[in-house]
């Protein structure tokens, strides 16, 4: 039995879990859903050791355990398959398998490599890959990846099993085999912690699940007596009832972008639509699904291979960012924040004006005009209303409501009429999710901005945006108009993506 | 002051540690030694610093924009080679000659910031690579003896304003409108943003890559400048011009408070930096240590400062809690 009693965890800006509680059961399947940022990657860390809980304790069988690296979690036998946490990609199948317990002639120290590949062999089998065991790591693709994972985690004879999203890059057929074998391992009594987005998945394997939301347990439920209705309700909570924040006109609007037939090899096919001024337009799917490449391919960032794009009616040649912000007045938010949106150690007036520095200055020595950029800063700071000391404060001591709202406000004061907003409110506590939503609708109600919203949370989308793209596979499978009954929304997303929910 | 997009304006913690350090060392020395506050001494010394300070410079562009140079004084020597060649070989006029040599600084400096950027070789790689072919390349060329510089030539080097030495007072300037640059245009604050964070850098539209190569251009023509006025206080192009100049460009620039990851630089730190590291230089002949343990003193010297610098922001994050 592995238990979690009151784990709490808490990020700069946001809590990611609030006093969890939850019991893991051997011999059972548990499945562990919830939205985007809801914390289940959190709980993953933490049962795994890569994180320590602030607050709350986790018990194994009667005892605590405390786990200070990933390391002790697997000498208590906690093992994990995930694509976050990586194989050894110049080593051999059988080396990554047998990392940890290669085996010896003797005491002499020196490895038996037969033994070693034999052993590995007996574990490919089970996952029923046929590849040889010598073969680098990093030839194979994602999928054999992640059943050499598993391999290595039957390998190491695992009493608790994790699996983060195991069947995102698998076929039918291999999905088929990993739940065979996991009900085999549920049958001996190991215990299978599976998270997925997939309901399908949850609902055709697993014996319980435990939704989370916004870092709190909603609940825990037996599979066989909830409908699918009922758990997506549970994932979503009060936000089903939340209503849409209001029309947007969008028809009379300026067409302001218009995408034809985009291709970008191996990340998007065939894109084509448009967007107005004072339109949302949602960009939804899951991670993967063509949605950010897409947008790094509108803002430059990434080679167009073909089709064409038009902004305010005529054809653009958007060579590189700076091509996108000039000339065309086109701003992306990235969904990395603090990886690819803030100068994290300069103050706020920085990242604000970081765009605009050129249009600022004098015109022989090209010196940032300090006067003008202190008004910039003060204009944003105060119209987005961001939580800040004043200008001068570091971005990185902001919450990650504030520091998203710096990273649009860098837009603003750049005056783009076109906004790409990847995953704005993500790694954001509850409050400020509402106060980001009600900003972003409101650039387009009253500021006429024409904003992509990319998101694959599905309360957020429905919320803000007035027509829905579905991404699935690199492609755009969908589309979903006039936002007016969320729970009509969500049963047509959720459709569109695959996870049905009649 | 740190200009970086980062710290508030006036002087900052780290920058009073360097101010009170140089005052420090600046008085133990003058009760050592009797000497130390003659104005020759005092000459001696200030045009040692600004050499200092040029030399600091051409690593920190580099390492603002999150890169290094280790063909600093590689750079610095070629230039030499190329300056005693005009004058002496080909008599050039010195004008000429002059720019002759900064321009293969500058050339230089756009080769390793083409190749890093273009062919995407890490910056470590391709400035020891270049560092021995230029290495080589003065050897080669000069055989290793000295080229002849006319007298004229040594007006700047050696001569000075009411005591100051021209040198001093050419690098003061270029100091300050190198703390300008950083502080308030649109280039400088790119540069810092480049080194800050070169992913946010680029998707707020900054062509990150034309940064670094440009950082490496001015890292050429610093050294090549500091070259230049080397032999023109040398009174001689000397090939081994620019050997121990690895070494001094890390540790002043280390001490001023440049930062190793790129996204900080500080004008005034750099000077108090080579202040710092000049009155140790000194400071080692005073108290007769022995000469052939100098780099391992020097060496030292940049591992505190890093040390230093870690222990603080250790400190700073413990401080802010979690």
């Amino acid at each position: 039995m592995l238990e979690l009693k009151g784990v709490s965890k808490r990020f700069p800006g946001v809590q990611a879990l609030d006093g969890v509680s939850l019991m893991f059961a051997p011999g059972e399947i548990h499945a562990l859903v919830g939205e985007n940022g809801a914390g289940k990657s959190t709980l993953i860390k933490i049962i795994t050791g890569l994180l320590q809980p602030d607050r709350g304790e986790v018990h194994r069988d009667g005892r605590r355990l405390r786990f200070r690296s990933y390391r002790d979690s697997l000498a208590e036998g906690i093992d994990i398959v995930s694509q976050e946490i990586e194989v050894i990609p110049e080593s051999t199948i059988a080396e990554n398998i047998m990392l940890d317990k290669l085996i010896t002639r003797g005491k002499t120290g020196i490895i038996d490599w037969p033994a070693v590949h034999r052993a590995a062999r007996a574990c490919l089998e089970r996952v029923g890959l046929p590849l040889p065991t010598g073969t680098v790591i990093k030839r194979l693709s994602a999928a054999h990846k992640q059943l050499v994972q598993v391999a290595k985690a039957l390998a190491a004879d695992a009493r608790v099993l994790l699996l983060d999203e195991p069947t995102s890059s698998l076929t039918e057929h291999e999905v088929a085999t990993l739940f065979g074998i996991l009900r085999d391992l549920r049958d001996k009594g190991v215990t299978i912690i599976f998270v997925s987005h997939k309901f399908e998945e949850v609902f055709a394997l697993c014996d319980k699940v435990s939704v989370l939301r916004d870092g709190r347990l909603v609940g825990t439920k037996s599979l066989q007596d909830l409908t699918r209705k009922e758990l997506v309700r549970m994932m979503i909570g009060r936000d089903i009832d939340r209503a849409h924040l209001g029309r947007l006109d969008a028809e009379r609007g300026r067409e302001m972008l218009r995408a034809e037939r985009l291709v970008r090899k191996g990340k998007v096919e065939n894109a084509s639509f448009a967007v107005r001024a004072g339109e949302i337009l949602g960009f939804y799917g899951l991670v993967g699904a063509g949605r950010t490449e897409l947008a790094r391919v509108l803002i430059g960032e990434d080679r167009l291979d073909a089709g064409t794009i038009y902004v305010r009616g005529e054809k653009a040649r958007i060579r590189s960012v700076a091509d996108s912000l000039e000339r065309y007045g086109i701003g992306y938010v990235s969904e990395n924040r603090k990886e690819e949106g803030l100068l994290l150690q300069s103050p706020v007036r920085t990242n604000i004006t970081i765009a605009v520095w050129p249009r600022i200055a004098g015109r022989i020595v090209r010196a940032v005009s300090r006067t003008k950029e202190t008004a910039i800063a003060y204009r944003m700071i105060d119209g987005l209303d961001i939580r800040t000391r004043g200008p001068e404060q570091k971005t990185e001591d902001l919450s990650g409501g504030n520091q998203q709202k710096v990273c649009l406000s860098k837009w603003l004061a750049a005056d783009c009429d076109i906004l790409i907003i990847d995953e704005p409110t993500v790694g954001v506590d509850v409050g400020a999710k509402d106060q980001i939503h009600r900003l972003i609708w409101d650039l387009a109600k009253t500021r006429g901005k024409a904003i992509i919203l990319i998101s694959s949370d599905m309360p957020e989308i429905v919320r803000i945006a007035n027509r829905i793209l579905v991404f699935r596979d690199r492609r755009i499978v969908g589309e979903i108009q006039g936002v007016d009954d969320p729970a009509k929304s969500y049963a047509e997303l959720s459709a569109a993506i695959g996870m049905h929910l009649h | 002051m740190p200009t970086s997009a980062t710290k508030r304006p006036g002087i900052g913690g780290r920058t009073l540690g360097l101010i009170i350090s140089t005052t420090l060392l600046f008085a133990v020395l003058s009760l050592l030694s009797q000497s130390f506050l003659s104005s020759y001494t005092m000459f001696v010394i200030s045009r040692q610093m600004a050499f200092y300070v040029l030399i600091a410079l051409s690593q920190a562009f580099c390492l603002v924009v999150g890169q290094m140079s280790l063909a600093v004084g590689a750079i610095g020597s070629l230039t030499t080679i190329v300056l005693g060649l005009g004058l002496e070989t080909w008599n050039l006029p010195a004008g000429a000659a002059v720019v002759l040599a900064l321009g293969v600084g500058v050339l230089a400096g756009l080769l390793n910031g083409l190749l890093i950027t273009r062919l995407k070789i890490d910056s470590f790689i391709v400035t020891l690579s270049m560092m021995f072919i230029y290495m080589g390349l003065r050897s080669g060329i000069s055989g290793g003896s000295p080229y002849k510089v006319p007298e004229s030539f040594r007006a700047v080097g050696q001569g000075s304003l009411l005591g100051i030495p021209y040198v001093f007072l050419l690098v003061a300037v270029l100091l300050g409108l190198v703390g300008f640059m950083f502080r308030s245009t649109v280039f400088g604050r790119r540069l810092l943003a480049t080194g800050g964070n070169a992913a946010a850098a680029r998707l707020s539209g900054i062509e990150t890559g034309r940064m670094v190569v440009w950082a490496h251009v001015l890292s050429g023509a610093f050294a090549a400048l500091a070259a230049v006025l080397w032999a023109s206080k040398l009174g001689s192009a000397a090939p081994e011009t620019g050997d121990d100049w690895l070494i001094v460009s890390f540790a002043v620039a280390i001490i001023g408070g440049t930062g190793l990851n790129g996204g900080i630089i500080s004008g005034l730190g750099i000077f108090m930096g080579s202040a710092i590291f000049m009155l140790i230089k000194h400071g080692l002949v005073e108290v007769k240590a022995n000469p052939y343990y100098a780099n391992s003193f020097l060496g030292l010297l940049i591992l505190l400062a890093i040390v230093i610098d870690r222990v603080r922001q250790i400190y700073s994050d413990k401080q802010k809690g979690t």
